[in-house]
């Protein structure tokens, strides 16, 4: 039933990203059987949590559950405490630790502030995966200061070749802001007025690349792969910039002119006359 | 969860449909439902509502224009409460027709005529008339409408939407406002909203929400129709305008502030990060570190 699948993630392309939570629930309590297919590749904003072990917040997904309990990458261990729950290896959980603290100076050069989290684990046949999580929210102090919050899920695949690697990197960026103080009432209001409003833009893209890199030892996986997520970041940036303030303003102004179109008709229509008057 | 709980989630997505992707989202239920029988009378409810809150427009047979189907458009009727029929009666005044309307294939049918209330029908035709020009002054593809209410001759519902329907690009559209004109209380009383999607490779979506009501100027009255019409409308003209540049502001915050702060597009130092000088500085300390404790040992 992979058409059923489908289904529900055309849906959540659909459904506005305001209630992505709401509506995997509700899809979830629906088909309860395909509750993994949903959550596997419906993306939800991440949860921040406390490791009162390292005294630190990491994120929560899906990629560090175990049941109802999340690791921490910085002490290893789960919230609430499972005595069985599933770890890396101690080979790639040593790279794990060198992957939180590199990805936490990029979090700290590129959000300066937010949450940063890299989960690995061992794939069945060979190689390893991973995710590299970061977020950053701006609350708003004033009605002049909007809010919004920044989730970027990075999930890896590395496939060793010898003295080279194979990756595989899906994107996703989850960005929302919110404006409550638009069109507040002006002095050059001759009568009493009142108004009141919100502008809310919110939403996910997602993108993928695949590429091949040389490596030198373990570490060069974090090097490689922390390229390939910066350059990405960097390109989804420009593309959500584009998106959101360019093309969603663009289809505003195409359904309504703040120019009078009537005014701009006649005017063509006189340039016509005109034109025609030279001719003759 | 059972049969009713289904339905119940299901009418909860088609209520959040963007713009022009109802079917869509239909088709996407109906499969994941997969038992149209209970589906098609379950959902009816839903469907009802999404039209008349999203100002959907139909074709009156025999006339050129289109008008709204929304709550002030449904025909008043005594008695006629819970009966289908009836709650599915809706009027346009432009053509003084009222229609019965399919709130699956969005189509007109049983066309009747009807005649307008005497006393409010002169005000009423001049809104309609500023309307008109107001909207082919203002959109690209607009619809708009003016409602008289029943028992009221001093109150008038003027409503307007515009749709932009690109699927082929991955983006829709929708604009709507209203206002609720009151000569008795001399108020004007007004709602936008606008809804954008955009969704090549994504799921974006611009929703705003909009209010104002403020007060009629002195000289706006029933006896001078046509003068107090134009005057209520270019009151309208203006706040749009204003909401539409407001808009444009809140672009520029969200773009210069939020989006900003939340992510820079370089670091400080206006250069990529080192990783190569950041895991070789991290190995270097742990080396001289454990040196260190060799040493001490």
């Amino acid at each position: 039933m992979a058409d059923l699948v489908d289904s529900m993630l055309d849906l959540m392309r659909r459904l506005p990203p305001t209630h992505v939570e709401e509506n995997v629930a509700a899809l979830v309590g629906m088909c309860p059987d395909y509750a993994d297919d949903l959550l596997g590749s419906v993306d939800q904003p991440l949860k921040a949590m406390v490791d009162r072990t390292a005294g630190r917040e990491y994120l929560a997904c899906d990629y560090n559950r175990d049941g109802e309990s999340y690791r921490s990458p910085w002490s290893n261990e789960y919230d609430p405490p499972l005595d069985d729950g599933t770890v890396p290896s101690a080979k790639l959980r040593k790279l794990e630790v060198v992957a939180n603290e590199a990805f936490d100076t990029y979090r700290e050069m590129y959000f300066e502030g937010g949450v940063s989290s890299v989960y690995l684990w061992d794939l069945e046949d060979s190689g390893f995966a991973g995710v590299v999580l970061l977020k950053k929210s701006l609350t708003s102090s004033s009605l002049s200061e909007p809010s919004g919050a920044w989730d970027s899920i990075h999930v890896f695949e590395v496939a060793e070749r010898g003295r080279q690697a194979h990756y595989k990197l899906t994107s996703t960026i989850m960005l929302s802001m919110v404006d409550r103080g638009v069109a507040q009432n002006s002095k050059e209001d001759k009568v009493e007025a009142k108004r009141d409003g919100e502008v809310t833009l919110s939403g996910s893209m997602t993108r993928q690349t695949e590429q091949d890199h040389s490596l030198q030892d373990q570490n060069s996986h974090i090097t490689n792969i922390g390229r390939m997520i910066e350059d990405m970041e960097i390109k989804m940036r420009n593309l959500l910039q584009e998106v959101y303030f360019g093309k969603t303003r663009d289809v505003v102004f195409d359904l309504r002119s703040l120019e009078d179109l009537e005014k701009a008709r006649r005017q063509r229509e006189l340039q016509k006359e005109l034109v025609g008057l030279i001719k003759r | 969860m059972d049969a009713e709980n289904r339905i119940h989630a299901a009418s909860k997505f088609l209520l959040q449909s963007p713009p022009g992707e109802i079917n869509d989202v239909l088709n996407d239920v109906r499969n994941i439902i997969s038992d149209d029988e209970s589906l098609q009378t379950g959902i009816l409810p839903a469907l009802r509502e999404y039209n008349l809150a999203q100002f959907i427009t139909a074709e009156v047979p025999g006339h050129q224009h289109q008008c709204i189907v929304s709550e002030a458009a449904r025909v008043q009727q005594a008695g006629g409460e819970g009966d289908e029929e009836q709650q599915d009666r809706f009027w346009d005044p432009r053509s003084r027709t009222s229609f019965r309307f399919d709130h699956l294939a969005l189509e007109a049918s049983d066309l009747e005529p009807i005649e307008p209330d005497a006393d409010s029908e002169p005000f009423r035709l001049a809104l309609e008339n500023s309307s008109l020009t107001y909207l082919s002054a203002h959109f690209h593809d607009g619809v708009a409408a003016v409602f008289s209410t029943q028992g009221n001759p001093d109150r008038f519902i003027i409503q307007v939407v515009a749709n932009k329907y690109n699927p082929s690009n991955f983006w829709s559209g929708r604009w709507r406002s209203e206002y609720i004109v009151n000569l008795n209380e001399r108020t004007l009383e007004g709602k936008i909203l606008v809804n954008v999607h955009y969704y090549e490779q994504g799921n974006v979506q611009l929703s705003t929400s909009h209010t104002v009501s403020l007060e009629l100027p002195q000289t706006i009255s029933a006896e001078n129709a046509t003068a107090s019409a134009s005057k209520v409308l270019a009151i309208v003209e203006t706040e749009e305008s204003k909401y539409q540049t407001s808009l444009n502001e809140a672009y520029q915050d969200m773009g210069e502030k939020t989006f900003k702060g939340l992510r820079r597009a370089l670091p400080m130092t206006r250069a990529k990060m080192d990783w190569d000088k950041v895991l070789g500085y991290k190995l270097g300390q742990e080396l001289s570190a454990s040196k260190g404790g060799f040493a001490a040992a």
